[in-house]
C-alpha cells in the first residue's frame, strides 16, 4: 500500500466520523429549534420545492387520469347523486338564509363582535406528508404575499393547520394531525371545551373535556377561539369513537386529497408582536427625590 | 527532510468525481420522487424509500462512486422536504453505508435472495432508528401502521429497483464497450 493510500483511507474515515458527528449533532440543534436553522430550513425549501414542483407533474399527471378513468366510469351514478345533492343544498340554503337573518337580529339586540376582517389567499399544496415522523405540507405562498407565522390554513371542509416557517415564496404547514399540534376546540352541540392532539395518524384524540361532557358519534368539533391564534367556529372534525378513556375524531378535511389550500390573513386573531413594545403597557412612575423606597400605586391606580 | 514520494506517484487520470455527482443527482431526485409520490392518496404519509434501494445496490456494486457525502446529503435532503428530525435519516443512511462498507465483497457473492433479506433488515434498521430517536426527542410515539406499510411497499418494491438498476448497469457497460 502506497503511503498516499494510507493517508486518503485516513482522511476517508475521518470524514466518515466527523459527518456522523455534524448529523448527529444536527437533530439535536433541530430540536433546539434555533432561528438561524429554521431560516436555512425555509431557504433550503424554497430552493427545493420548484424542483419538486417540477419532478411532480408526472406523478399528478397519472393520478389526475387515474381519477378521470373513475369518473367517466361512475359518470351516471355521479349524476344522480349530484342531483339529490342539490335538491338537498337548496332547502338547506333556504334554512340559513333564515339563520343569517336571526342571526344578524340577534347580534343587533345583543351588541356581540364578528370578527370578518381575515382575507383568503389561495394556495396550491407542493407536497403531502411522506413519511410517519412529521404531517406538515409545503404550500407555494409565502412572505411576498403577506403570509405570518400563525395564519390558518382551511379548506371548504375545514381546518388543515397552521403556518409554522414562511420562506419568500413558500410556506410550511402543520397539520392537526402532526403530534405538536394542539388545537382548542368546543363540542358544537354542547359547547364543552377541550384540546385535540394530534397522533401522526388519521384521527386526532380529543383530551381535557371536562368529566360532564358527554360526547356524542358524529358530532362536530369546532375551533374554540381559545389562545386567540385561530378563529372561532372551523370545524375541525367530528367524532369518531368514543373508548373508556379516549376520544377519537376525525379530521374534516380529508387530507390525503390536499389540493388548494386557503390562508387567512388578517383578523384580529394571529400572532402579531410588530407593535407589542414595553411603553404601551408600563408607565414609569416619576422620580422623586423624596420618595421612599416602598412607595408605588396601588390596584386601584392611587399612590401609596 | 519531507516526504516527496507522493510527487512521484501515478497520477489519476480517470477520476470518479463526474460519476460521483451524476450518483449524487440521481439519488436527490429519486429522494425528491419520493416527496412527490407521497401526493398520491395510497402513499399518504407513507411513501416508499426509494433512495435506500438505490443508496443499497450502489454500495454493493459501486462503493467507490458513492462516498460518504453522497449519502449525507441525500438523507438530508429527505429530511429537509418530509421536515423529519433535522439529521435523522442522514445518520440513519450514514450509519448503514459504515455497515454496508464493511459486508459489501460478502454481498457481491450473495444470491438474490440473501439480498433481499439483508435489505429488510437495514430498511427495518433505519426506520427503527429515526422511530427511536423521533420517540426519544419528541418523547412520544407515532401511528405505527404508517410506518410498516413504507417499509412493506419499499420491499416489495426492492425486486423491481433491483432489475431496473441492474438492467440499467447492463447497459452503460455494454455502451462503454461499443464507446
Amino acid at each position: 500500500m502506497r503511503p498516499s493510500d494510507k493517508t486518503k483511507i485516513k482522511q476517508r474515515r475521518l470524514a466518515h466520523v466527523g459527518l456522523i458527528v455534524l448529523s448527529f449533532s444536527l437533530m439535536f440543534l433541530g430540536k433546539a429549534d434555533l432561528v438561524s436553522l429554521r431560516d436555512g430550513r425555509m431557504g433550503s425549501n424554497d430552493f427545493l420545492a420548484p424542483v419538486i414542483d417540477f419532478v411532480s407533474v408526472p406523478i399528478r399527471g397519472i393520478q389526475t387520469m387515474a381519477e378521470g378513468i373513475r369518473t367517466v366510469a361512475s359518470l351516471r351514478a355521479e349524476n344522480v347523486r349530484l342531483k339529490a345533492e342539490n335538491d338537498l343544498l337548496k332547502r338547506w340554503r333556504r334554512r340559513a338564509e333564515i339563520l343569517e337573518s336571526e342571526n344578524q337580529q340577534l347580534r343587533s339586540v345583543t351588541g356581540a363582535v364578528s370578527y370578518e376582517n381575515r382575507k383568503p389567499i389561495t394556495a396550491r399544496a407542493v407536497t403531502a406528508p411522506g413519511g410517519s415522523f412529521a404531517h406538515t405540507v409545503l404550500i407555494s405562498i409565502g412572505s411576498e404575499k403577506g403570509i405570518v407565522q400563525g395564519n390558518p390554513v382551511i379548506t371548504s371542509d375545514g381546518l388543515v393547520g397552521i403556518v409554522i416557517d414562511v420562506g419568500r415564496a413558500y410556506a410550511r404547514v402543520l397539520m392537526i394531525s402532526d403530534i405538536n399540534a394542539r388545537i382548542p376546540v368546543i363540542l358544537s352541540s354542547s359547547s364543552w371545551p377541550g384540546l385535540t392532539i394530534g397522533k401522526n395518524s388519521e384521527f386526532l384524540e380529543l383530551a381535557f373535556l371536562p368529566a360532564e361532557a358527554k360526547p356524542a358519534i358524529g358530532e362536530l368539533v369546532l375551533t374554540s377561539g381559545h389562545g386567540g391564534v385561530l378563529p372561532a367556529g372551523l370545524a375541525v372534525g367530528r367524532v369518531e369513537r368514543v373508548e373508556d378513556d379516549r376520544i377519537w375524531v376525525r379530521p374534516a378535511v380529508d387530507f390525503r386529497h390536499l389540493g388548494y389550500v386557503s390562508v387567512l390573513i388578517g383578523g384580529i386573531e394571529g400572532i402579531d408582536n410588530s407593535n407589542l413594545s414595553l411603553g404601551d403597557f408600563f408607565t414609569p412612575l416619576p422620580v422623586e427625590d423624596d420618595t421612599r423606597l416602598l412607595e408605588g400605586l396601588n390596584a386601584s391606580g392611587t399612590r401609596q | 527532510m519531507r516526504d516527496q514520494r507522493s510527487y512521484f506517484e501515478k497520477a489519476e487520470f480517470q477520476s470518479d468525481l463526474p460519476l460521483q455527482f451524476l450518483v449524487l443527482t440521481v439519488g436527490v431526485i429519486l429522494v425528491l420522487v419520493e416527496v412527490g409520490l407521497a401526493q398520491w392518496p395510497f402513499f399518504y404519509s407513507a411513501s416508499p424509500i426509494l433512495s435506500l434501494i438505490f443508496m443499497y445496490f450502489m454500495m454493493i456494486y459501486h462503493d467507490h462512486l458513492m462516498p460518504i457525502i453522497t449519502v449525507f446529503i441525500m438523507g438530508l435532503v429527505a429530511d429537509l422536504l418530509l421536515s423529519d428530525i433535522l439529521g435523522g435519516r442522514a445518520t440513519a443512511f450514514m450509519l448503514l453505508s459504515f455497515v454496508m462498507r464493511l459486508s459489501a465483497v460478502r454481498l457481491q457473492q450473495s444470491e438474490f435472495l440473501d439480498l433481499w433479506v439483508y435489505f429488510s433488515v437495514s430498511c427495518g434498521a433505519v426506520v427503527l432508528f429515526q422511530l427511536i430517536v423521533f420517540s426519544l426527542i419528541n418523547l412520544a410515539v407515532p401511528a405505527l401502521n404508517p410506518l410498516l406499510f413504507q417499509v412493506g411497499f419499499t420491499l416489495i418494491l426492492f425486486p423491481i429497483g433491483f432489475v431496473v438498476m441492474f438492467s440499467t448497469k447492463r447497459l452503460l457497460e455494454a455502451i462503454r464497450l461499443i464507446g
